[in-house]
């Protein structure tokens, strides 16, 4: 029979039913309407089971189980941290593509076009600060995911390539992190990335070359920022997303792991799902994962309007190396055990035999135990891997073991390179020309803010053994007008004290000069 | 024994044997590729990238004991001692930072992780693992002659004519010694 008899034959509203039907069960890959509708109202499914379809026919859900065991649906055992692991990963995969619309690259266009992102973009700061949080959000929610896994026993047989493929990723992740770091151009990227590929090169074998590779040249320019850019944005996403599927097939394969409390020593039940305990993935687990996926990104763009943003320092500059210059923070544990010794054994050798030994858990560890009561030394041993490593991380930071000349000390704090800092936030009016010695005058009339940062000038100096007999004078001249008003004030910070060196019978003060224009607003 | 087992005693079939050979050349066919991809990525450059050499008024140096003077391009100190002229190189032997001169201490200070040396480049403390780099630097008298060059230890060079100019070599670099 033709269309044309079919259609007279059921009427049109039939057939435009059966068309629009057909096409539904196309786009779900096996669904009906009248499925969807059940699943969408919470029906039990009809027998046979039409939503195992789109798992066995589509591609998209061919991945996923049709069904959870109800233990671990719940908060815990997993807090959803593997799942939440892969949504920052697609949400930086995503936030990532719409920077490439913009970033360029070179070190003579980089710094620019960041510039442009955050200022010329619409929601280009928006897009930057999403990418930049949930970096940083990934690492800590990948670290958590180990440290979950590692908790509940869930690498031990037969899950032993599952953890170590996780290892891989965490690498990757953090491999991620680091090349992603340099592409601002900024003062705190080159320096930051100039110092990790400086431990590369401290590698025994293979060093010199490591660190070649990495750059694409002796120190870090146009080739090296090259390199890292195909690094962060195709490279380092292959091997983490092919890594990625080894690593969820294997999840699936096994099971996720039952709570340990629900299994004895040495048995693994996951795949074995009595048809009382199966929670089905259509509806009930995808609505939690959508629900889990849209707090996450609730969180990300409260986080980035109200609290948080990227920051951007001045321009890399290779002949300036700043004061306090620090590694990002989930290598600061890094700059602490660099702090410690050799940079090749705590740089390079250590940090290779640690994650050599994290891989290899599993087969070295031949309690097939995952009840809490029996591990109670792989236990102890995570809260002390855990506190040392908050331990190196906060020796780590610029403030610990790293002392610069004292009047530089309180320059940095007073007239920051990076931040506004006190002096810089005065408000302009309070700026009243003169010479004030904290020695003396600390009370200003009109300029009770300015009075504020005099004595804490003062208080700050008095901190500083070395600083003996110090005292501050800050200056403040007029230096540009209009004719009608002052519109450009020099600010003079010049720190005396008794030891100061003296360069050819001439004392030589600590000095450090900004200008402050009446439109600069460092305070807002 | 199984029937399998006897199958593989009778010994390799050409089709096994040619299998194996076959394998064989496509890892030394993937191990070149390698190798290839390797020598397409490392860099060519100059060492140092300033590679070159770096000419100086011995006018120009600063008087002994006092600061050292910077060289931007070159990437170097010029530092002059009681025993003689340095070229030193900017780069802390620690990791990469470039170090500064502090007036305060009459010291070189690195704010990286707080390395610190003498004027000559020597260790004085931090994590460093050896005194800083030197280039070689070559007195040449009016004419062009070579009258002094820094040792192989990287020493100090007289400078006793006032009119001579120095060669600073950025390509060859003296590494500091390392320290126990």
């Amino acid at each position: 029979m033709s269309i044309l008899d079919e259609i007279r034959e059921q009427g049109a509203k039939k057939f435009i039913f059966g068309v629009i039907d057909d096409t539904v069960v196309r786009i779900t890959a096996g669904l009906s309407i009248n499925d969807v509708r059940g699943v969408l109202r919470g029906d039990p499914a009809a027998k046979p089971n039409p939503r195992v379809k789109p798992h066995t026919e589509g591609f998209i859900l061919h991945i996923r189980p049709t069904f959870y065991h109800q233990a671990v649906t719940a908060l815990y055992p997993t807090f959803r941290l593997g799942f939440l692991s892969a949504m920052l990963f697609l949400i930086e995969i995503i936030t990532g593509a719409i920077l490439m619309v913009f970033y360029s690259p070179t070190p003579s266009s980089a710094y620019e076009s960041m510039l442009k992102i955050l200022s010329g973009v619409p929601l280009g700061q928006f897009m930057r600060d999403v990418h930049r949080l949930s970096a940083e959000g990934m690492v800590i929610v990948v670290c958590l995911h180990m440290l979950r896994t590692f908790l509940t026993g869930s690498y031990k047989a037969p899950r032993q390539f599952t953890w170590l493929t996780g290892v891989v990723l965490l690498l990757v992740t953090l491999g991620l992190s680091f090349t992603g770091y340099l592409l601002p151009w900024d003062q705190l990227a080159f320096w930051a990335v100039t110092i990790g590929t400086s431990m590369a090169e401290k590698a025994p074998v293979g060093g010199q070359e490591a660190n070649l590779l990495l750059r694409g040249a002796a120190s870090i320019g146009p080739n090296g920022l090259l390199r890292f850019y195909l690094l962060h944005v195709i490279f380092l996403p292959l091997i983490g997303i092919l890594v990625l599927a080894v690593h969820y097939y294997k999840v699936i394969r096994h099971g996720h792991s039952l709570p340990p409390g629900m299994e004895a020593p040495g048995e693994d039940n996951a795949r074995k799902v009595p048809p009382d305990k199966r929670v089905p993935f259509l509806p009930d687990i995808l609505t939690t994962e959508l629900l889990w996926a849209g707090l996450t990104i609730a969180v990300l763009v409260v986080g980035v309007t109200f609290f948080y943003h990227a920051p951007l320092e001045h321009h890399a500059d290779p002949n300036v190396t700043p004061l306090h210059t620090t590694a990002p923070w989930y290598f600061l544990w890094i700059q602490g055990m660099l702090k410690l010794g050799d940079p090749t054994i705590m740089g390079v050798v250590l940090p290779t035999v640690i994650f050599l030994f994290l891989a290899l858990i599993p087969y070295i560890d031949f309690n097939r135990s995952r009840l809490y009561k029996d591990r109670k030394i792989a236990l102890a041993l995570a809260s002390i891997v855990v506190a040392v490593l908050v331990v190196l991380t906060f020796m780590g930071t610029p403030n610990y073991g790293v002392k610069a000349p004292p009047p530089d000390e309180v320059g940095f704090h007073f007239i920051p390179p990076e931040q506004p800092g006190p002096i810089r936030s005065l408000p302009f009016e309070q700026l009243v020309a003169g010479e004030y010695d904290t020695a003396k005058t600390t009370n200003i009339g009109n300029a009770p803010r300015l009075s504020q940062v005099l004595t804490e000038l003062q208080a700050d100096i008095a901190r500083h053994p070395e600083l003996a007999g110090g005292h501050a004078v800050l200056v403040i001249e007029d230096w540009q007008g209009d004719g009608k008003a002052v519109n450009l004030k020099k600010v003079t910070l010049r720190i005396l004290w008794d030891k100061m060196p003296v360069i050819n019978g001439v004392a030589q003060p600590y000095e450090n000069t900004v200008y402050i224009h009446r439109d600069s607003n460092y305070s807002e | 024994m199984s029937a399998e087992t006897v199958a593989l005693a009778k010994g390799v079939t050409r089709r096994e044997f040619l299998n194996y050979v076959w394998g064989a050349a496509m890892a030394v066919f993937m191990a070149e590729m390698g190798g290839v991809i390797f020598l397409y990525a490392l860099p060519r450059f100059k060492a140092g990238e300033f590679g070159g050499t770096f000419t100086l008024p011995a006018s120009s140096l600063p008087t002994p004991g006092s600061a050292p003077l910077a060289n931007q391009e070159g990437r170097f100190w010029m530092a002059n001692t009681d025993q003689g002229v340095y070229a030193i190189y900017k780069v802390c032997t620690h990791l990469g930072c470039l170090y500064g001169w502090s007036s305060l201490t009459q010291r070189f200070e690195c704010p990286c992780h707080g390395s610190k040396f003498q004027l000559n480049g020597t260790y004085i403390e931090g994590p460093a693992p050896r005194s800083l780099d030197h280039f070689v630097i070559q007195v040449q008298d009016a004419s062009g002659k070579v009258i002094a060059q820094t040792d192989a230890n990287g020493g100090p060079v007289q400078v006793t004519d006032p009119n001579a100019t120095l060669a600073i070599d950025t390509g060859k670099r003296i590494e500091g010694k390392r320290h126990s």
